[in-house]
């Protein structure tokens, strides 16, 4: 059965220059699987995961024919119902951990916040749980990180701290949108590792929102390339290299590769029929 | 008109005179749509119509004095607003104080920025020993009160209009130092300023051509939202017999003369405080509005 | 004789007490027309050679030479005239209330040089600028054209070496493409020596001859691009960089890298 349906979804935002239309129309489905969507600045990309969790806010319009997660219609749910689905069955883990942490609190109150106010948790219960999902996300010095702020931590620490934050309810769905695009390369690969680790035990699913095409590939089952708000193409993520549409195949080839030939870099033909 | 504004609006500017006032005319549009802003703005226009043609609109003349029609109170045929001690029309004297108001406001508006401005990037862009004193003698002004200030400044120079404006240009200037040190410091370590100074750009050309355009939409709102300040201040050096000297109808001077009479005439100094009050309002709404016109939008993303 | 010579640099800012030493006694030269790369992570101290090299970074040890002289500071205009910097950010490094020509402009009016009007139309030819854009401000451009407009004015005063702090991470793959292309093609135009910051080996790769790997301000290993495209580091650091960025695409299938 399928977790998320989505259908002809457009996010449209009202600008001084005339509605300017950020999604038009994406409709796909997604099940306990990885599903990745890939695209450049404007693609719509982020607007999509926001507006599965009716994260946006006027002068941002949601327009969708269906949206439904676990059989519940999303689409016209009130906002106490959302409430009571965001962060405990879908939950969203964004690109700068500097910037979704709260700064002025420290880990280890923001881990169990959550806990004690929602589910009603004594303080040692609460803590505990806090400390195993640090655990479980590799973070070996738990009391120095529950007692430190967030500007205290690397920026890959942050990043498994969000994890374990956003996991800690265990939510049936993770949005991630450009988790490990604000780290090192080395952090990066750890950071997908755990996150690879934990979706894949908790059959959790999963997507992943980024600009890099070739991530995405190793990391997800199914890829949506989106261009201009729109979903160009679908496929499996073996299947990458076969890709068939002009853009996808522009963007797996525009991209330098080590050792690869030092002519000038194929650029992008946006001339085509689905570049407008 | 049509054809202007298509060159206003063009994309693709031909001359810096165009990309300039295209600016402009952008940031106008914006204003327009705000009607807070736009009747602060009405106000202001009015003020300045008011001060031009004070002449021509006072009914009467505002230093004749007539005994025989001493505190006639408002709608007396040929007072709108009434007559004060003296038999003078009160709506000529307001509107021929209107022009005091706007000369003393303009030279303070003219002088106070310039000298915040130049003190504050000066300071920030430098830093050092030269922010540490210039930030020092900015601090020693910011601690008196202001009116205190400006009447000491007026008891050493003397009464008299220039002197009043001179004394409120010296209090008013310290904000506009700090405000400008503070953009200053954030612009400092940018990457533009960065490339400019690669260039082999020497400090007076960084802080002139650079720095300053940056620190000034924050200054042009912040001397707005201090007009309404100036003119309180103004009137208040009045009031105490500083600064303008009667007959002049200088708004807190008209205020203060009629003190006497405030219970049984009260027209005699409401309608100059409503005037002040009216003022104040315009130039408040305004500033507010620019700074949604100058400072969020037209920053880069 | 090489062109940059650098030797045992070191850089330590200083601030509230606090000190910390970005660069850590790096030692490394560039030839006249090569490109030469500076790869590492965040808090490697790659920017922080190139700011050094400008004079917008506290030297505490150690010697910057161009041409076999010393730099003199501060850096003056001659020196403006030999080398210059594209910065990492385009939207941060167009001043936004200067229009474009403005911005292009300037280096010529602080030096003196006449004919400004022809020279920046041609400069926007060069970076493939329409010149309908001359009197446009930078948001009214896309990123990548603000990069070509930032890659312009740091050609104008014609130097002979070009330091870019991560040109193209700000971009997108297909911009970044674009610009690396163009960079490519003025390097050989006018005979330009590059040296180049970036984190993305693959970007490196494409575009230098020679490239120094670099760790918490210490230069770990330098690498031939023949080296480096054959996997042949020495060191345990460069490899992990390596094998977290080589093109993920070769290879064996799903599953995270690493």
């Amino acid at each position: 059965m399928s977790l998320l349906r989505v259908k002809n979804l457009r996010v449209t935002f009202e600008t001084e220059n005339g509605p300017v239309q950020a999604v038009r129309g994406v409709s796909f489905s997604l099940g306990r699987e990885r599903l990745g969507i890939v695209g450049e600045s404007g693609s719509g990309k982020t607007m999509t995961g926001r507006a599965l969790l009716r994260l946006i806010r006027p002068p941002g319009r949601i327009e969708v024919d269906a949206m439904v997660f676990d059989g519940q219609d999303v689409a016209t749910a009130s906002e106490r119902q959302m409430r009571a689905l965001r962060g405990r069955r879908i939950a969203m883990v964004m690109q700068d951990p500097k910037f979704s942490l709260n700064p002025v609190m420290t880990v280890g109150a923001q881990l169990t916040e959550g806990l004690r106010q929602r589910d009603r948790l004594g303080r040692a219960d609460a803590r505990a749980r806090a400390v195993a999902a640090l655990q479980a996300v590799q973070i070996r010095d738990v009391d120095r990180v529950m007692a430190a702020f967030p500007h205290e931590l690397s920026g890959g620490m942050g990043q498994r701290v969000m994890i374990a934050m956003m996991l800690i309810p265990e939510p049936d769905l993770l949005i991630a949108d450009e988790p490990t695009s604000a780290l090192d390369v080395t952090v990066q690969a750890e950071v997908l590792s755990i996150l690879d680790r934990l979706v894949r035990d908790r059959g959790m699913g999963l997507i992943f929102i980024s600009h890099d095409l070739r991530l995405v590939a190793r990391f997800c089952d199914r890829v949506l390339v989106m261009y201009k708000g729109r979903i160009v193409e679908e496929l499996a993520a073996a299947d990458l290299m076969a890709a068939r549409h002009p853009y996808t195949r522009g963007l797996l080839n525009c991209l330098p590769r080590i050792g690869g030939p030092r002519g000038p870099l194929p650029g992008l033909d946006r001339t085509g029929a689905w570049a407008q | 008109m049509v054809a202007l504004r298509v060159w206003l609006a063009d994309p693709n500017p031909t001359s810096r005179r165009q990309a300039r006032l295209g600016q402009v005319w952008l940031g106008w549009l914006r204003l327009r749509r705000n009607p807070l802003a736009m009747s602060g703005l009405v106000i202001v226009g009015l003020l300045l119509l008011v001060a031009a043609l004070a002449p021509v609109l006072a009914p009467h003349d505002p230093l004749v004095q007539d005994l025989s029609r001493r505190l006639l109170p408002p709608l007396t045929p040929g007072n709108l607003l009434g007559t004060d001690d003296f038999g003078r029309d009160i709506l000529s004297r307001v509107i021929t104080g209107a022009r005091i108001t706007l000369y003393i406001v303009g030279l303070v508006a003219l002088t106070a920025p310039f000298l915040g401005l130049l003190v504050g990037t000066v300071a920030g862009y430098f830093g050092g020993w030269t922010d540490a004193v210039l930030m020092r003698v900015t601090d020693i002004f910011l601690a008196f009160p202001r009116l205190i200030l400006a009447l000491a400044l007026v008891a050493v120079l003397g009464p008299g209009i220039e002197n009043a404006v001179l004394a409120i240009a010296l209090t008013a200037w310290p904000p506009y130092a700090r405000v400008a040190r503070a953009e200053t410091l954030t612009v400092r370590n940018s990457d533009y300023i960065a490339a400019v100074r690669l260039q082999g750009a020497g400090g007076a050309r960084i802080i002139l051509g650079h720095v300053v355009p940056t620190c000034l939409p924050s200054v042009i709102i912040r001397v707005t939202l201090d007009m309404a300040g100036v003119i309180l201040i103004a009137a208040g050096l009045g009031f105490l017999g500083l600064g303008v000297r009667p007959p002049l109808p200088e708004w807190g001077l008209m205020i203060s003369s009629g003190r006497k009479y405030l219970f049984e005439q009260w027209w005699v100094s409401t309608m100059p405080g409503l005037a002040i009050f009216v003022v104040s309002l315009g130039f408040n709404l305004l500033g507010d509005g620019l700074r949604d016109v100058l400072d969020p939008k037209s920053a880069p993303k | 004789m090489s062109l940059i010579d650098i030797a045992a640099l070191s850089v330590t800012f200083r601030a509230n007490g606090r000190t910390v030493r970005a660069v850590e006694g790096v030692s490394l030269c560039v030839q006249a027309k090569e490109s030469y790369g500076l790869v590492g992570e965040s808090g490697s101290g790659k920017s922080t050679i190139l700011r050094a090299i400008c004079g917008l970074a506290p030297v505490s040890g150690g010697a910057i030479r161009i041409g076999g002289t010393d730099l003199p500071t501060p850096r003056g205009r001659a020196f403006a005239r030999s080398v210059q910097m594209v910065f990492q950010d385009p939207y941060a490094s167009l001043h936004p209330r200067h229009t474009i020509d403005r911005t292009l402009s300037e280096p010529l009016a602080i030096h003196g040089i006449a004919d400004s009007d022809a020279r920046v139309s041609r400069a926007l030819d060069d970076v493939g600028l329409p010149r309908s854009f001359r009197f446009r401000y930078p948001h009214q451009l896309s990123g990548g054209q603000r990069q070509r407009v930032a890659i312009a004015r740091a050609l104008m005063l014609e130097p002979g070496i070009l330091l870019l702090d991560e040109p193209t991470s700000a971009l997108d793959a297909s911009v970044q493409a674009e610009v690396l292309n163009l960079l490519s093609r003025l390097r050989v135009e006018r005979g330009l020596t590059f040296v180049m910051v970036s984190h993305d080996l693959a970007v490196i790769d494409h575009m230098c001859d020679r490239v120094l790997v670099m760790q918490h301000g210490r230069a770990v290993e330098e690498l031939a691009r023949d080296d480096l495209a054959g996997a042949r580091m020495t060191t345990v650091y460069a490899r992990s960089l390596f094998d977290a960025s080589a093109d993920r695409m070769l290879g064996d299938g799903k599953g995270p890298p690493g």
